[in-house]
């Protein structure tokens, strides 16, 4: 930690952080390796399995990191248990929570203010999530519930189809791969850019990995969060001269632009073959 | 006493007189004994001119004697060398092996070799192109040209890219020798020293080679069957009664011989992984749209990346030999045996984990067949393309918006 005349504010803490450290390394070594498998017809496809050692290993990771997955989704209960535990809310209360992940009416507004804004509008009275912040978290949350059910059935045919027809696996392969495409589509390209490509951020928000964003950067991002903060009296109590460590920042610099860098080769090479796809039939 | 007396007066006398043409004959033939030969050609250092190119006239006659013709003559070969004098004419006509080996002879007139050799060829092969000139040894010396060992040498002199006679002739196949020594019949001779492995003229007959394109070929698409069969009598066996077999299938469409699966010069071991990654091209070439949704489907997937060998290939599930329409009790994937037919690599198999769908595809030609895989890719794809739709539009528009936010945050960062 670094002393500095800049108040921070912690937006993230050090569980949240460690737990999208454990979303990223697992969910792009899932998308590369599932990707290899989804579009092996490629030359790319059959880099990445050379590359890797074949399509035994590409296996083994993938369920390796879906262990992971399974793994990150318990912490993540855990981390919503104790929120709650510690709102003293009820749980209707604390779901519901209009500050809370997720959407309601104001979030259709906000986003209707967005695209005003777009056109030139007022910027909208952003909170502590915004919109499409809330649509990442339960995209993820949907996202494993479909990807991680029908990757289960794959992963243990034999038993699947023993509770199931055999040829639900068909429709799981299905649902599995197209799901994932989604999801890897939608985070290298909709997420990385709202998060950090956008040229306001560009070319990374470090905030996920060091943790807190300077007081300033949340009064103009989040105002609604800012005036909640400084409304309840509570924003005395979270603001700190402590700036995250220079290490930190350029490790997280360093560690987040390779990821974004792999995404987006990889989100570049799956469309380009999407083209050549449509373009054939 | 009785034989001399009932036979002898009745064939005596023609028998008598050709005696004494045959002493005659070879009192003639002696008169030129090998030796007399050798005491020209003994010497090394005998040469002659020929085209320019000088020519050793010099024969081993210890090596000779060796050779399976070391109780012939060398006049019984050479026949116009037989004058009286010292010098013979020269040059001597072509050997005619044929006046000994006629029925090989005859043979040889009519194969590939003796057809050109009767146009005038100067590339089509006499009998010493193969078997050598003096030092002809029986095929079973491990020194003959025609020993197996050394067979794929012999032909190898002209059926090779880069050999005098590809200058003049197209090869139809090509590295025909590198193929053939990386193949399960190349590894077994070279490698292990099989010599019972099939060599050049396992399949192509040594005296009767033809273009496979002919009928009477050994190696022509109707008798490869019963040419590799000489050989794998068991697995021709197995073949004959399977669906590919012309005993068994009734069609005018080309069923399929051996070579169409495991190729000709190139065979691979069945177990390797060149012939696994093989395997679905070669079905496919009839079975088209049966390996293009095998493709589709993980095993399929997985065989085109690296290690992909070890998924299930074509006659991992339908067996190779024995293969059966899955109607048949005796097929592989016949209800009574499929659960035991994936259960070689999916040892927990059970009757409803048979009902995946090896070879279904959600495209629309399969619409009909399996309209639960169509509608499920068609409901994802929605999904897909509305999300990107929405947000694609959400990001471009936000895109100039973001620009205008970044330089209003630079001039208020630096005040001018």
């Amino acid at each position: 930690m670094t002393r500095t005349p800049v108040l921070y504010v912690e937006r993230f803490s050090v569980f949240q952080r460690f737990i999208h450290l454990l979303i990223i390394l697992s969910f792009l070594t899932l998308a590369v390796t599932g990707m290899a498998l989804k579009f092996a017809t490629e030359p790319w496809a059959d880099w990445i399995a050379r590359v890797g050692g074949g399509f035994e290993v590409l296996g083994a990771l993938h369920r390796f990191c879906a262990v992971i997955t399974f793994f990150y989704f318990f912490l993540t209960m855990i981390l919503l248990y104790t929120s709650w535990k510690e709102s003293d809310k009820d749980l209707f209360e604390f779901i519901f929570d209009p500050e809370g992940l997720v959407p309601n009416l104001a979030d259709l507004r906000e986003m209707i203010g967005t695209f005003k804004w777009f056109f030139g509008g007022k910027r909208p009275y952003y909170g502590h999530w915004t919109y499409w912040e809330k649509f990442d978290f339960m995209a993820v949350f949907w996202g494993i519930a479909v990807i991680g059910s029908s990757g289960l059935a794959l992963w243990f045919p034999e038993q699947f189809s023993r509770l199931f027809p055999g040829y639900w696996l068909n429709i799981a392969t299905i649902i599995h791969s197209d799901e994932a495409l989604l999801a890897a589509g939608f985070i290298f390209t909709i997420h990385f850019y709202n998060t950090h490509l956008r040229p306001e951020k560009f070319p990374l928000d470090p905030v996920i990995f060091v943790g807190s964003v300077p007081l300033e950067e949340l009064k103009h991002e989040r105002p609604r969060e800012y005036d909640q903060l400084v409304a309840s009296g509570e924003l005395e109590r979270v603001v700190t001269r402590r700036a995250p460590a220079a290490w930190l920042r350029r490790l997280a610099t360093v560690f987040g632009l390779f990821v974004v860098t792999t995404g987006s080769v990889l989100i570049v090479a799956i469309i380009l073959t999407m083209f050549k796809y449509i373009q054939h039939n | 006493m009785r034989y001399k007396d009932t036979l002898l007066p009745r064939i005596g006398k023609p028998v008598g007189f050709l005696l004494i043409l045959l002493a005659i004959s070879a009192a003639r033939v002696s008169a030129l004994t090998n030796d007399d030969c050798l005491g020209c050609h003994g010497d090394k250092s005998m040469t002659t001119q020929r085209d320019g190119k000088t020519i050793s006239l010099y024969i081993d006659g210890d090596a000779f004697k060796k050779t399976v013709h070391a109780d012939n003559g060398c006049l019984s070969c050479h026949v116009d060398a037989d004058v009286k004098g010292d010098e013979h004419p020269v040059p001597l006509k072509p050997v005619d092996c044929a006046g000994c080996h006629d029925k090989i002879g005859e043979r040889y007139a009519k194969s590939a070799h003796g057809v050109a050799m009767a146009k005038g060829d100067k590339f089509a092969p006499r009998c010493y192109d193969c078997h050598s000139k003096h030092d002809i040894l029986k095929p079973t010396d491990p020194k003959s040209s025609t020993y197996p060992l050394n067979i794929p040498y012999t032909c190898g002199r002209c059926h090779q890219e880069g050999s005098k006679m590809t200058e003049t002739h197209d090869l139809n196949k090509h590295n025909i020798t590198s193929n053939y020594s990386m193949s399960v019949h190349g590894k077994g001779l070279f490698e292990d020293g099989l010599i019972v492995t099939a060599v050049c003229s396992s399949c192509h007959t040594a005296h009767d080679v033809q273009k496979a394109s002919d009928p009477a070929s050994s190696v022509n698409r109707n008798n490869i069957i019963k040419t590799c069969s000489k050989c794998h009598v068991g697995i021709a066996e197995q073949f004959q009664k399977s669906v590919h077999s012309p005993l068994v299938t009734k069609t005018n469409k080309k069923l399929p011989v051996c070579t169409d699966c495991h190729t000709d010069h190139s065979i691979a071991r069945v177990n390797q992984k060149d012939f696994r990654l093989l395997i679905a091209r070669q079905c496919g070439n009839c079975h088209e749209h049966k390996t293009e949704t095998y493709m589709e489907t993980y095993h399929g997937r997985a065989s085109l990346l690296k290690g992909g060998e070890r998924t299930a290939k074509c006659s991992d599930c339908h067996g190779s030999h024995n293969i059966m329409p899955s109607q048949d009790p005796s097929s592989t994937i016949n209800n009574a045996n499929i659960v035991k037919t994936c259960s070689k690599c999916h040892p927990n198999a059970n009757q409803s984990f048979t009902t995946y769908l090896t070879h279904a595809t959600h495209s629309s030609a399969d619409k009909d067949k399996y309209p639960y895989l169509f509608y499920t890719f068609w409901a994802m794809t929605g999904l897909l393309v509305g999300t990107f739709a929405f947000f694609g539009l959400h990001t471009i528009l936000w895109v100039p918006r973001s620009i205008i936010e970044r330089l209003k945050a630079m001039t208020q960062r630096h005040p001018h």
